[in-house]
């Protein structure tokens, strides 16, 4: 009899040691976009790192056609979550992410009446340069907004390393709340280490009224907005 | 007795000069304005409205119970507000109207109303997640709203007796409405500006409400549907 104990206990004690702790789980949000009618929507959901609207830009990933997206991150805690799709308005939300622990959200978005009054990204154009600290990949896009109400949402995301980016201005902005200008804004991105394929990389561009861009991805090609049909 | 008498006066003050019985068509009708304000945009062009993005009645019904609260407006814009300055800064940025007091003061009423009898909670939506970082900043606000009631307020007006009076906001009285950070500035002209818009009038107003915490909010003598 106490033989049979101790062997239970062991065979517990070796169980808990073969589970992964709470600290080893992945941390990750993970959620669903959809229309407000329940239809799934794709697109990019990506994330600023500490309180909203600190343009402090880290992580992202592209949402799938049945809605769905998976961001695993590094360490838990507070983040500002925003998901754009095409012809939408795009929706901010601040969020808590526990260490080791995956939140669920789901994010409605409602469709922009007219689209006259989105911003608009005019093109794209991928360069490569040497610097002091080695290769780096130029990416140059033009953009305007109708009502000249640019905010710091310039983004470009990479799909390849999941990270996201803030565009710099054409010319120094006061505050993130300033109105941003029209212009070509610049990243400057980092491949000394690995090479980047412009495929893996895209754009969305938001106004301080929330106005969005449709999400441009490879072959970069503009297309008129479209009014979504509600 | 001592609160009572001061209630009224504050209420006396608030209408103008007014009644206490204020009429209440005044604050139905900026209600219904909060309404219009908050489901139409002035701009034909942009028909993007409050309501637009807000549409669902279960996440707003809990907004007026948690102001004041902190706004994460992009930095360094970002602070404790209360909800009709941070209706009139929306209104600013979303209508582009030149005096936003008047909309920000009917979608607060608006907002009031439709949150009616929901616990105070400042810095807190129900359901919402808590960013501690912004309870601090609340705190701090508190704090602060505590030394300038001790110094401009509370020789005349016990903090105690006096604080309900902050439910009485948006106040109307001979056909005048009036928000909470209209009277704090005008109330005493002798000492500096509050200023409606700014933190002093925030800090001022959190530190009362932090004092009416757990009470429901109200907009009496009506309710208006949302």
């Amino acid at each position: 009899m106490i033989h049979t104990v101790l062997s239970i206990f062991l065979a517990l004690w070796l169980a808990a040691l073969a589970l992964p702790l709470g600290a080893d789980a992945a941390t990750v949000i993970t959620g669903i976009v959809r229309t407000q009618s329940g239809q799934p929507l794709a697109g990019l959901a990506l994330l600023e790192k500490g309180e909203i609207h600190n343009n402090r830009w880290d992580r992202g990933t592209l949402v799938d056609t049945a809605g769905r997206f998976r961001i695993e991150l590094g360490e838990g805690g507070q983040y500002g979550l925003h998901v754009y799709s095409s012809g939408y308005i795009y929706k901010p939300n601040a969020v808590r992410v526990e260490t080791g622990k995956t939140l669920e959200v789901e994010v409605v978005l409602v469709p922009e009446p007219t689209r006259a009054n989105d911003p608009v990204i005019k093109r794209v154009e991928f360069g490569s340069s040497e610097t002091g600290k080695g290769k780096v990949m130029i990416v140059k896009m033009e953009v305007s907004d109708p009502n000249g109400i640019l905010g710091p949402q310039v983004l470009a995301f990479n799909a390849a390393t999941g990270r996201a980016f803030a565009m710099a201005p054409p010319r120094w902005v006061w505050s993130l709340k300033s109105n941003y200008p029209d212009g070509v804004y610049q990243l400057d991105a980092d491949i000394s280490q690995s090479p980047s394929d412009p495929r893996d990389w895209h754009f969305v561009v938001a106004d301080h009224k929330c106005n969005t861009t449709d999400i441009l991805s490879f072959p970069h090609k503009l297309q008129p907005p479209r009014v979504i049909q509600r | 007795m001592v609160r009572f008498i001061a209630l009224v006066v504050i209420v006396l003050a608030s209408a103008g000069g007014a009644s206490a019985g204020a009429p209440a068509g005044g604050l139905a009708e900026l209600v219904a304005e909060g309404e219009r304000w908050w489901k139409s945009s002035p701009d034909p062009r942009d028909p993007v409205a409050c309501a637009t993005c807000h549409y669902d009645p279960a996440e707003t019904r809990g907004w007026a119970a948690s102001f004041p609260k902190y706004r994460p407006l992009p930095p360094p814009e970002g602070r404790v507000m209360t909800l009709f300055q941070a209706n009139a800064e929306a209104v600013q940025r979303h209508y582009r109207l030149p005096d936003a007091e008047r909309p920000a003061l009917a979608i607060t009423a608006y907002l009031t109303s439709h949150g009616a009898g929901t616990p105070i909670s400042p810095g807190i939506v129900a359901g919402q997640a808590v960013f501690e970082s912004r309870l601090r900043a609340l705190a701090e606000s508190v704090a602060r709203g505590e030394r300038l009631y001790a110094r401009w307020c509370r020789s005349c007006h016990d903090a105690g007796a006096v604080t309900p009076a902050a439910l009485l906001f948006p106040a109307a009285g001979n056909g005048q409405v009036e928000s909470l950070e209209r009277f704090l500035g005008r109330h005493r002209p002798e000492l500096p500006r509050l200023g409606s818009d700014g933190q002093p009038s925030a800090d001022v107003i959190a530190f009362l409400m932090s004092r009416l915490a757990g009470r429901p909010v109200s907009v009496a003598p009506f309710s208006v549907a949302p």
